[in-house]
C-alpha cells in the first residue's frame, strides 16, 4: 500500500494539472532527434541592423542615420548601442534578452547566408527557400515536409509537425498531412460535449475514405482528441520564462507546451512578419526595434521555459533575403541579397559568430549595393537535419544541391 | 507589408470588442421577427457540371440562381451577369442602408476613426467596410461582378492594417476597383497607381529623388503587371522608382488625396524597359504634366506588355477554372487581352467560355478559400446574416477576413495553400448549424424541424442537394447515418443541426 500511494503522489507531482491525463497515444513515440523550431522572419529582415558589423567602417558610411551605434559610441545612449559579441559583430540592442544564451554558448549567428536567387522578390524568394528548390522546377513540397517523409522514425502522432497560425507554412508541405494550430485552448469543435462528439463522429464518417482530404481530416480529428486532454489555461512556464503577449510569443508558448506534453512533436514552423522596412525602420528604437524585442523576448522565454530540454532543442531563425547596405531617403532600406541565420540550442556551437564575412566596402558589395552571400542556407539546414534530426537521408532533402559542412554543432 | 498577419489580430480584437453604429442598424432591420422561408425545391434540370461552374462564378449559388440557370442556360446567365447594371439590386441596396461610410471621402473617413485625445480606432471604419463587402458578396444579384471585384481586390491587394490604409482602402474600393472591375485593365492600373491607399501601402509617398524607395515600383512590375519572370531587371525597378518620385498623398488639407510633388521628383533622364524618357525641360506650367507622364507612359507600356496579358489571363483562369489551368485557355485569353487592349470583359469571356468547354469534359476542382466557404454556406441555405463580427472573425480564423491579407502578393489561389486548416471550418459549420453565430440565422434548414419523422439518412438526402448540388453517394450517406444512429437520444432539431454541420464540414463542400 505505502509504495503504491507514494507512486501516485509522485505521479501527480510529475504531471502538472495542465496535462491531467498524460495518456500516451500508442501512435506516439519519442522522437530520436531534437525538437526543431523554424522561425521565419517574413518580409526580408534587415540583418545588417540585427547582427551589426560594428567593426566595419563602411557600415556607418552607408547608413549614416540608420546604423546602430558602436558599442562604445558615447554620443548614443547606452540603450541604443550595439551589444558587442566578438569585437567586430554585435547584436541590436533590442535583442538583449538573447545574451544569456550567447554566453552559455547556445546561440550561433551565421552571417552572409542566403540563397542564390537574385529576384529580390519576397514571394519568389520565400517560395524557393521554403521549398528548398533552386527555381520553379523541382519539388513542389517543402523542405521540412520532405525531411519528415524521408525520416521514418515510427512517429505517427498527428502533432509530429505543426504550423503555428492560420495557414500551414509551405516548408511543411509534403506527403504527410500537417495542420495549422493557432491556440490549443481554442482547438475544439465548440458546442456542448455531446454535440461535439456527434459532430466528430459525423466528420469521421465523411472524411475516412476521402481521397483528397481524408488524411488531413483524420489528422485534425486526432489532434482534437489529443489536445482535448491538455488544459493549457493552467500552464505554467518553467525557468521564470516570460512570454511576450504577442502572436509570436503565444505561438512559442504553445510549442513549449506541446513539447512538454510529449505528444510526439518534432517540428514546429512559426512566422514573424513585418520586416519589409522600406520606410522609417528606425534604429535603436522604432518599428524594427519593436519587432526585434518581440523576437528576442519570445525566443528567450522559449529557451528558458525548455531549460531541461536544451540538449534536444534546435531553433533556427531565417528570412528570405537581406536588405540594401545603404539606407534610402525614407529612413528605410530596399530589397537586398545576403541575409543571416541564427541557431539556438544546447548542441549548437554557439558563442561564436560563424560565416565568411564578405565586407561592405566598395567592390565587396553585390549587385546594386547588397551584402554578398558566402554560405548557402541549405548548408545550414542540411547539417541540422543530419546532426540534430538524425535524418540519414538529409542530403536528399535539397535536390540538386551538394551541401558543405560548417561545423555548427558540437 | 509592415505588419504581420498575427499582429493584425490586435486590431481584430479591437474590432470584436466595439460594434459600431453603422454595424448595428442593419442587424435589427434584417433580423427582426419570425422568419418564414420555405426551402425551394431543387431544380432538376441543372446538371452537376453546371452547378459546379455556377459555384465558381458566384459566392455559392442560391437556389434562385440555380433555377434561372437551368431555365435560360449557363451561357445566357453569364452574359446577363456581364452586364451587371442591367440587373436590379434593390434588395442589396436596402441592406446597405446605414453603411454611409461607403460614400464618404477620405478626410471624413479618417475623422470616423478619430477618438478624443489623439487616440485612434480604425475598427470604426474597417469593421463596417468589411461587413458591407461581405453583404455585397452574400446578397448582390450581380454575383459575377462581385467575384471580379474580389479578384481585382486580391490582384491589387491592399491591407487595411498598413498606415492610413484603414480608411484609404474604402476610397480605393469605391473609385479604383469597383468602377473598373469589368472595364479596361490599363485604366484600372492607372487608377491604382494614383490610389492613395496603394501609394501608402507600398511606401511611395516616401519615394524621393534624393534616394528612391523601390517598393511600389517593384511590386507594380512583379505583381500587378509583368510577373516575376516577366523580363524586367533590377535596373528597371530602380528607373521606374525614379519616375515615381513625387507620387504621393496629401497629409493635411485634403488629407488622403493624391498629389504629385514636383519638388521631390527626379527630373533626370530615365530608361525603363527600353523606353527612353528624356530629361523634362518643358516650361514650368507643364512640369507637373511632364512629371506624371513619365510614369503614365511606363504604366501604359506595362499594361500592354505580353507578359502582363499572360499573367492576368493565367490568374483569371486560375481563379475560375483550375489551380493549373491549361496552356490553351491561358494563351487564348492572353491573346484576347492584347487584341482588345486589355478589355476585361473580353478576356473574361475567353477564359470562361473556353475554360467551361474544357471543364465539361474534365472538371477540375477548386478548393474554396475562407470567404467563399462562408458565403456559400450562407447563400445555399438562404441564411439571414448581418455579416457582422462573428462572421468576420470566423473568416479570419480560417486564414483570411476581407482586406486583411498583409502582403502585396494578395491571397493565394491554389488548394494546397488553404488545406491545412480544417478546424475553423468545422467550428463555423457547427455554430452556424446550431444558430449560434450572432447576427446570422439559418432559416432554411430549421424548417426541417417540421419533419421529425425523418431518419438520419433521409435528413441527409434532404439537405445534401441544397449544399452539394446532389445527394451524397449512398455509401457515404449510410456511413454518415450510421455514425448518427450510434449517438443515442438525438432530438430532431439536433439531428438537423449535425447533418447541416457535417455536410458543410464535409470534404465535398470544401470544393467548388
Amino acid at each position: 500500500m505505502i509504495p503504491s500511494k507514494f507512486q501516485i503522489s509522485n505521479l501527480v507531482e510529475q504531471f502538472p494539472d495542465w496535462m491531467p491525463r498524460l495518456a500516451f497515444s500508442p501512435k506516439t513515440v519519442s522522437p530520436a532527434g531534437d525538437l526543431l523550431v523554424v522561425v521565419f522572419l517574413r518580409g526580408a529582415a534587415d540583418v545588417l541592423n540585427i547582427l551589426v558589423p560594428h567593426g566595419e567602417e563602411a557600415y556607418y558610411r552607408l547608413r549614416p542615420t540608420l546604423g546602430i551605434p558602436r558599442p562604445d559610441d558615447i554620443r548614443a545612449s547606452p540603450a541604443e548601442r550595439t551589444i558587442d559579441l566578438d569585437g567586430f559583430f554585435g547584436l541590436h540592442p533590442a535583442l538583449g534578452d538573447l545574451l544569456p544564451a550567447w554566453q552559455a554558448g547556445h546561440l550561433a549567428p551565421i552571417h552572409a547566408v542566403g540563397s542564390p536567387d537574385e529576384s529580390r522578390s519576397h514571394f519568389r524568394a520565400m517560395e524557393l527557400m521554403e521549398r528548398g528548390a533552386k527555381d520553379e522546377r523541382g519539388p513542389a513540397t517543402g523542405w521540412i515536409g520532405r525531411h519528415l517523409a524521408s525520416l521514418d522514425n515510427g512517429n505517427r502522432s498527428p502533432l509530429r509537425a505543426i504550423g503555428l497560425g492560420e495557414q500551414t507554412q509551405l516548408s511543411l508541405r509534403g506527403p504527410l498531412p500537417v495542420s495549422a494550430l493557432r491556440s490549443i485552448a481554442d482547438f475544439h469543435l465548440g458546442g456542448d460535449l455531446e454535440m461535439a462528439s456527434r459532430m466528430a463522429a459525423a466528420l469521421q464518417a465523411v472524411y475516412q475514405n476521402d481521397p483528397e482530404l481524408g488524411a488531413i481530416g483524420q489528422d485534425t480529428l486526432e489532434m482534437l482528441d489529443t489536445l482535448s486532454r491538455l488544459n493549457p489555461l493552467s500552464y505554467q512556464a518553467g525557468g521564470n520564462a516570460f512570454y511576450p503577449e504577442s502572436e509570436f510569443g503565444l505561438g512559442l508558448k504553445q510549442v513549449a507546451m506541446l513539447s512538454k506534453a510529449e505528444v510526439g512533436l518534432e517540428v514546429a514552423a512559426i512566422d514573424l512578419g513585418g520586416w519589409d522596412t522600406h520606410f522609417a525602420q528606425g534604429g535603436g528604437q522604432g518599428q524594427m526595434a519593436r519587432l526585434l524585442t518581440d523576437l528576442g523576448a519570445g525566443l528567450a522565454a522559449f529557451y528558458n521555459d525548455l531549460q531541461d530540454q536544451h540538449d534536444n532543442l534546435s531553433v533556427v531563425v531565417m528570412s528570405e533575403f537581406g536588405r540594401r547596405a545603404y539606407e534610402n531617403a525614407s529612413l528605410g532600406t530596399d530589397h537586398g541579397h545576403g541575409s543571416a541565420m541564427f541557431l539556438l540550442g544546447g548542441a549548437v556551437r554557439g558563442g561564436v559568430v560563424h560565416g565568411d564575412w564578405p565586407g561592405l566596402a566598395d567592390g565587396q558589395l553585390f549587385g546594386p549595393g547588397d551584402l554578398a552571400v558566402t554560405i548557402d542556407y541549405r548548408d545550414i539546414l542540411t547539417e541540422l537535419l543530419q546532426k540534430r534530426m538524425q535524418n540519414p537521408d538529409a542530403a536528399n532533402v535539397f535536390p540538386d544541391y551538394v551541401s558543405h559542412q560548417h561545423e555548427l554543432f558540437r | 507589408m509592415s505588419l504581420s498577419r498575427r499582429e493584425f489580430l490586435h486590431l481584430a480584437s479591437l474590432m470584436a470588442a466595439g460594434t459600431s453604429l453603422a454595424a448595428c442598424t442593419p442587424i435589427n432591420r434584417t433580423i427582426g421577427g419570425p422568419v418564414d422561408v420555405v426551402l425551394p425545391a431543387v431544380p432538376e434540370r441543372l446538371s452537376m457540371t453546371d452547378f459546379k461552374i455556377l459555384s465558381r462564378l458566384t459566392f455559392g449559388p442560391r437556389m434562385v440562381e440555380r433555377q434561372q440557370t437551368a431555365s435560360i442556360g449557363l451561357y445566357a446567365w453569364i452574359e446577363e451577369q456581364l452586364a451587371p447594371h442591367s440587373i436590379d439590386d434593390t434588395p442589396l441596396e436596402w441592406r446597405l442602408h446605414g453603411f454611409d461610410l461607403l460614400d464618404f471621402d477620405a478626410a471624413t473617413l479618417a475623422s470616423m476613426g478619430d477618438l478624443l485625445f489623439d487616440d485612434l480606432d480604425p475598427a470604426r471604419v474597417v469593421l463596417p467596410f468589411q461587413q458591407a463587402t461581405l453583404l455585397r458578396q452574400v446578397y448582390s444579384r450581380r454575383q459575377l461582378y462581385e467575384s471580379m471585384v474580389a479578384f481585382w481586390s486580391d490582384h491589387f491587394n491592399i491591407s487595411v492594417s498598413k498606415g492610413d490604409c484603414w480608411f484609404l482602402k474604402v476610397v480605393d474600393d469605391r473609385e479604383v476597383i469597383r468602377p473598373n472591375a469589368l472595364g479596361n485593365f490599363r485604366e484600372l492600373l492607372r487608377a491604382s497607381a494614383k490610389s492613395p491607399a496603394m501609394l501608402v501601402y507600398l511606401d511611395n509617398q516616401a519615394n524621393l529623388a534624393s534616394a528612391p524607395n523601390e517598393n511600389y515600383a517593384r511590386e507594380v512590375m512583379e505583381l500587378h503587371t509583368l510577373g516575376v519572370s516577366g523580363g524586367y531587371t533590377q535596373t528597371d525597378v530602380m528607373e521606374l522608382a525614379r519616375c515615381l518620385t513625387g507620387w504621393s498623398v496629401k497629409d493635411h488639407f485634403w488629407r488622403g488625396e493624391f498629389t504629385f510633388n514636383p519638388d521631390v521628383h527626379d527630373w533626370g533622364e530615365k530608361r525603363v524597359l527600353g523606353l527612353s524618357l528624356p530629361k523634362a525641360d518643358r516650361p514650368f506650367n507643364d512640369r507637373i504634366q511632364a512629371g506624371l507622364a513619365e510614369t503614365e507612359d511606363t504604366l501604359d507600356l506595362l499594361a500592354r506588355h505580353p507578359a502582363t496579358a499572360r499573367r492576368v489571363a493565367e490568374k483569371l483562369a486560375r481563379r475560375f477554372i483550375a489551380d493549373e489551368p491549361s496552356e490553351q485557355v491561358v494563351a487564348r485569353a492572353a491573346q484576347v487581352f492584347l487584341e482588345s487592349d486589355g478589355d476585361i470583359k473580353s478576356v473574361l469571356r475567353s477564359v470562361l467560355f473556353d475554360g467551361l468547354i474544357e471543364m465539361r469534359t474534365a472538371l477540375p476542382k477548386k478548393y474554396k478559400p475562407p470567404i467563399t466557404f462562408i458565403t456559400s454556406a450562407l447563400r445555399m441555405l438562404d441564411a439571414e446574416t448581418n455579416a457582422g463580427p462573428s462572421v468576420i472573425e470566423a473568416a479570419r480564423r480560417m486564414g483570411l477576413a476581407p482586406f486583411e491579407w498583409p502582403t502585396p502578393d494578395g491571397p493565394p489561389d491554389r488548394a494546397a495553400d488553404w488545406q491545412g486548416n480544417l478546424l475553423p471550418r468545422w467550428q463555423f459549420a457547427l455554430a452556424y448549424a446550431r444558430d449560434e453565430l450572432e447576427g446570422t440565422r439559418l432559416n432554411g434548414a430549421t424548417r426541417l424541424e417540421g419533419y421529425p419523422d425523418l431518419s438520419p439518412e433521409a435528413t441527409i438526402d434532404r439537405i445534401s442537394p441544397l449544399l452539394l448540388g446532389q445527394t451524397l453517394p449512398k455509401r457515404l450517406t449510410d456511413e454518415f447515418g450510421a455514425a448518427l444512429r450510434r449517438t443515442s437520444g438525438i432530438e430532431p432539431a439536433e439531428l438537423t443541426a449535425v447533418v447541416v454541420a457535417g455536410l458543410i464540414g464535409s470534404p465535398a463542400f470544401q470544393w467548388s
